[in-house]
Order: C-alpha cells, then sequence, then structure tokens
C-alpha cells in the first residue's frame, strides 16, 4: 500500500473533529471523498499531505511509518496536496510551478520542459508568463493543478478541485487525473458533487461528522447510452430503464433507493418504468427505515418506511412492482 | 523670528560649505546607525519569525515583553548598558564605553525588539497557505520561511527602516554610553543637544537639518515600501 492512515483523530480545541480508523491509498487508483461541507474533508487532506499531525494515529507510507520532522518533509516530496483556494506565490505562473522543483534542486533546461509539459497537460500554455495574482479563481485552482503534477508526486491529493471551473475545464481536468491515475499514481479528491465522485473515482468514502465510511454502491449500473436527446431506453441485462438524458456513449446510471414505490401490482401511472420483482431481503436500520433488496433481474435496493411494509404485509418473497420515473434515474 | 532666520542661514552655509565637523559627525551617525541596525535586525528578524509563526509555550508572554521592550525609556536602556560595560561592570574589562561600538550595543538592545516586534507582525499578517504551499511542494524549513519572508517582504523592509530611523534619531543613550566625545563619539543628535546648551544655535541648526533631511529620507522610503506592499 503506497499509503495509509490508522486510527486518526484529530482535535481542534478540544473538540474531536475528524475520526477515521482506516484509510488506504494504492497505486493507481482514485478515490474521492464525498460529504458536506465541515465534514472534515480538508483536515484529512491536510493529515494525508503530512501538513498537519494529527492528535493521535499513525501514517505509513511505502510500509514505513511517518513519524519525525525529517519523515514528514521526506513524506512531502511524495505526496502534494492541492488546497481549494490555492495560494499561488506572487511572481508569474511558471515561476510558481519552478517552486516545487527548485526544492529538488531540479533547474536549468530540465525544469524549463518539465513546467511547459505540465502547462500543456493542463492546458494552461498561454498562462505561463501571467502575474499569478491577476488570474481569475479557475485559472488559479488549474495552475495550482499544474504546480502539483510538475513535481511529479506518487500520491496528489486535491480539495474541492474544480470548484471554481467550468463544466469544459472540469471533465478536462478530471480526465488529466485519470490520466495520471493510469500512470501510476494515488489520487485522491474530495469533491461534495456526488455526480463527479460517481464518474471519475474508483472508490468513494464518505465523510460526515468527521466519520469515514465507504459508500456502497447502490442501484449503480454501468449502461452505454444510444444516441439521441430525451427520453431513450438503457439496457441492464434483461432489464430496459427509460432514463431522460442528451448524453450518448458509456455512462453510469444510479437509481436512487428513495425514488422507487413499491406496489404489490403494476398500476397505471406515469413511471416510465416498472419491475416487477422477488423481495430477497428486508432489513430496518438504527433510524427506523427500511431497506428491501428486491431481484428484478438486477438487484434494486429500495427504502420504504416501516408503516408501507406493514400496510402492505410484505415479507421476503413477496412479489412486488418496482417504479421509478426516467428523470429519476441519474446519468453519470 | 531673524534669531530663527539668521540660524538656518547660517545654518545652510556650514552645510554648503562642507564643513568637515559636520560632515563628520553625519557620517559617523550614519556609520552607527547603520550597524546597529544590521545587528538588530540580524537578531530581531529572526525572533520576530519565531514569535510570529511558531506555537510554543510562553507565545503569549514573549508577545508582551517585545511589545513593552519598544517603549523602553532610552535612558534607562543607556544606563544599564552603561553599567555593563564601565570599569567595575561584568563587561568592563572589554574597555569598550565610551566608544562608538557602546553605542551600538546600546542602539541594539533599543531596535531590535522594533525590528523583532514590527516582523512578527509582519509574518503573522501572512495568509497561512503560503506555510502550507511551500510545505507541501517539497520545502523544508529555509525555503519555507522564505517563501513566508518573500511574501511579506515589504512589510519587513518597513521593519528595518522604522529601526534605521530609531537608532538614528535616538539621543538619551547615546549620550550615557557614548559620552559626546568630539571626533570619536559625537553623534547628529548629541552634538545637537550639546551645542544647543551652549548657545551655538546656528551648528544646532545646521546638524538639525542634517537629521530632519535624513530622518525625512527614511519616511519617504517607508511610505514608498509601505505603499508596494498594499499594491501587491
Amino acid at each position: 500500500m503506497l499509503l495509509s492512515a490508522r486510527h486518526i483523530e484529530h482535535h481542534y480545541r478540544g473538540r474531536c473533529v475528524l475520526a477515521v480508523d482506516e484509510i488506504e491509498f494504492a497505486p493507481g487508483t482514485i478515490t474521492a471523498l464525498v460529504g458536506p461541507n465541515g465534514s472534515g474533508k480538508s483536515t484529512l487532506l491536510r493529515i494525508l499531505g503530512f501538513l498537519e499531525t494529527p492528535t493521535r494515529g499513525t501514517l505509513t507510507l511505502d510500509g514505513k511509518q511517518v513519524r519525525t520532522r525529517a519523515d514528514r518533509l521526506a513524506a512531502r516530496r511524495t505526496v502534494t496536496l492541492v488546497e481549494q483556494q490555492p495560494f499561488l506565490f506572487g511572481g508569474t505562473v511558471k515561476s510558481n510551478l519552478m517552486f516545487g522543483l527548485r526544492t529538488r534542486g531540479c533547474r536549468g533546461r530540465e525544469a524549463t520542459t518539465r513546467v511547459t509539459e505540465a502547462l500543456q497537460t493542463i492546458e494552461i500554455e498561454e498562462l505561463a508568463e501571467r502575474d499569478a495574482r491577476s488570474l481569475s479563481d479557475g485559472e488559479k485552482q488549474k495552475a495550482a493543478v499544474a504546480r502539483a503534477l510538475v513535481v511529479q508526486p506518487r500520491v496528489l491529493l486535491l480539495d474541492e478541485p474544480a470548484s471554481a471551473a467550468d463544466r469544459a475545464s472540469k471533465n478536462r481536468l478530471y480526465r488529466v487525473l485519470d490520466d495520471v491515475r493510469q500512470a501510476g499514481l494515488a489520487v485522491c479528491f474530495a469533491s461534495h458533487h456526488l455526480e463527479d465522485a460517481y464518474r471519475w473515482s474508483d472508490r468513494m468514502v464518505s465523510l460526515e461528522g468527521g466519520r469515514a465510511s465507504p459508500v456502497t454502491p447502490e442501484n449503480l449500473f454501468r449502461v452505454d447510452i444510444p444516441p439521441g436527446t430525451g427520453a431513450k431506453p438503457v439496457r441492464v441485462g434483461d432489464l430496459e430503464i427509460h432514463v431522460v438524458t442528451d448524453t450518448s456513449g458509456p455512462a453510469t446510471i444510479a437509481l436512487p433507493p428513495d425514488d422507487f414505490i413499491v406496489s404489490k401490482s403494476a398500476f397505471p401511472s406515469s413511471a416510465r418504468n416498472q419491475f416487477p420483482g422477488r423481495i430477497k431481503r428486508i432489513s430496518e436500520d438504527t433510524r427506523g427505515r427500511v431497506t428491501l433488496t428486491v431481484d428484478a433481474g438486477p438487484e434494486f435496493i429500495v427504502r420504504i418506511t416501516p408503516d408501507s411494509l406493514a400496510e402492505l404485509g410484505l415479507s421476503v418473497g413477496s412479489a412486488v412492482v418496482l417504479s421509478v420515473k426516467a428523470v429519476a434515474v441519474r446519468v453519470f | 523670528m531673524d534669531f530663527f532666520v539668521e540660524g538656518l542661514r547660517r545654518g545652510a552655509q556650514l552645510l554648503l560649505g562642507g564643513d568637515a565637523e559636520v560632515l563628520g559627525i553625519t557620517l559617523l551617525s550614519l556609520q552607527i546607525a547603520l550597524v546597529s541596525t544590521i545587528f538588530a535586525c540580524a537578531v530581531g528578524i529572526p525572533v520576530g519569525f519565531l514569535v510570529g509563526t511558531s506555537r510554543f509555550w510562553g507565545r503569549r508572554a514573549a508577545i508582551t515583553a517585545l511589545n513593552t521592550m519598544l517603549a523602553f525609556p532610552t535612558v534607562v536602556v543607556g544606563l544599564l548598558t552603561w553599567g555593563m560595560l564601565t570599569r567595575n561592570g561584568p563587561l568592563g574589562g572589554l574597555g569598550l564605553l565610551y566608544t562608538w561600538w557602546a553605542i551600538v550595543i546600546a542602539e541594539v538592545i533599543l531596535a531590535a525588539p522594533v525590528a523583532a516586534a514590527l516582523t512578527a507582525a509582519a509574518v503573522q499578517g501572512i495568509d497561512p497557505r503560503v506555510r502550507r504551499t511551500a510545505m507541501t511542494l517539497g520545502a523544508g524549513f529555509w525555503t519555507t520561511h522564505w517563501a513566508v519572508a518573500r511574501e511579506a517582504r515589504f512589510a519587513l523592509l518597513a521593519a528595518v527602516v522604522v529601526a534605521f530611523g530609531r537608532v538614528l534619531a535616538e539621543v538619551g543613550a547615546a549620550m550615557i554610553v557614548g559620552g559626546n566625545i568630539r571626533y570619536h563619539t559625537r553623534t547628529l543628535t548629541t552634538s545637537v543637544a550639546l551645542a544647543s546648551s551652549q548657545g551655538d544655535f546656528a551648528l544646532a541648526m545646521a546638524l538639525g537639518l542634517v537629521l530632519f533631511g535624513l530622518a525625512l529620507t527614511v519616511n519617504v522610503l517607508l511610505q514608498l515600501f509601505q505603499g508596494r506592499g498594499h499594491a501587491a
């Protein structure tokens, strides 16, 4: 494992703001850190970037525990963080990219070549000689990503890297992350955009109130969307699911567990999708929600209230019909 | 009023005529001020950095101590330095009393806290992201601090200029430890004090004009740095 953190606890003014039992990053993977603002994403990233030392817990890089100040300095040569509102040093964009190279003793022609390459990767060559302070927020983010890439880290951490980007630059940025992942980097980005997280990561970790839990992909299917606009059917196994989207080609669709209507038989409605199936599992969680696993060809996770469960008289093995509107199906 | 005009006229004459003594006093004052500023900043700026950027036990007390030292009466510092350097004092053996080095020692004690306090304020005002950014890009201890100093450069220059100004304008300590000895430890401020007490208004005025000119230059420089600091 390239980078891992165990039993991390971080206290701020006597309050525990982060408690992560275990998180690991392997080379060639993209992890998305999702969660609302203030859930501890930035703190966790700073700890993983060796910029803050957690109150408790251990960090391991390349199988070796990082303990001392010297260890942390060495670790920062391997792990680089791009902050959400990155700070650019006074001077040109190019001089900003040079900073990290100089700390590694890389100068002259080699440095210039690497800077040019990094700027090309992010497609901001035209900003090279611009005063860093005169950039827009979106340009600053791109310059900061280039500045992180130019030092060739093995772990790249990014805090909301596309928060100031328009749609086109956002996709370009994530494509770059996908490229560097394929080159063997471990990438981890924080985002409160679930769509970005689903679309661009191999794995999602959700943070809430400083606590981490893996996101179990519920009702996610890889599909091939036919060309055309508006409502169209896609195939998931033998099932045909109607979606509304203007995109086409390979995509991921998600059917939110809360958006299903469960009935004992088919009924006329506006819902474009009606899937007959059979209940495989019923479980009730601590918050009093009932989760059904329904086998309708593919399996669907469906959430209903305990009252509905009781009124419909459902049990494992009951035949049900799941209805869901085409517009409720999310496409990533 | 004639008295002032006459004083100014004769003062200007002395200056424009290139009076050797006035020139010597001016150069000595500048020499003492420059050397003192260099030492004061060599001590004060690192201390200011430490207090401004690190978190350590007693940091608050250190800041209070620094700010108190800013208000140290100069004659008291002069007196303490005199006590250290006088023949019976702990450093009496060095034989520094009534030399220009004695003035430098007193001025360093006075100006180092100024440099430290202004440096601390300057680096505290720097965005915390500067440090984190330098660190995440692989910078070590010195490079990280260098990056912070670069972002704070105008405020740091201002600290140097203010320290220089304080040394240049100081009279009490210079008088006590320097002794105002002609050609040796007579500075602009001490000779103004002497000339006025001797009733040589023209000489006092001439030296006063030089002092005023230097103070003006220093403050114009300060304005310039601060202006650029805000613009950056």
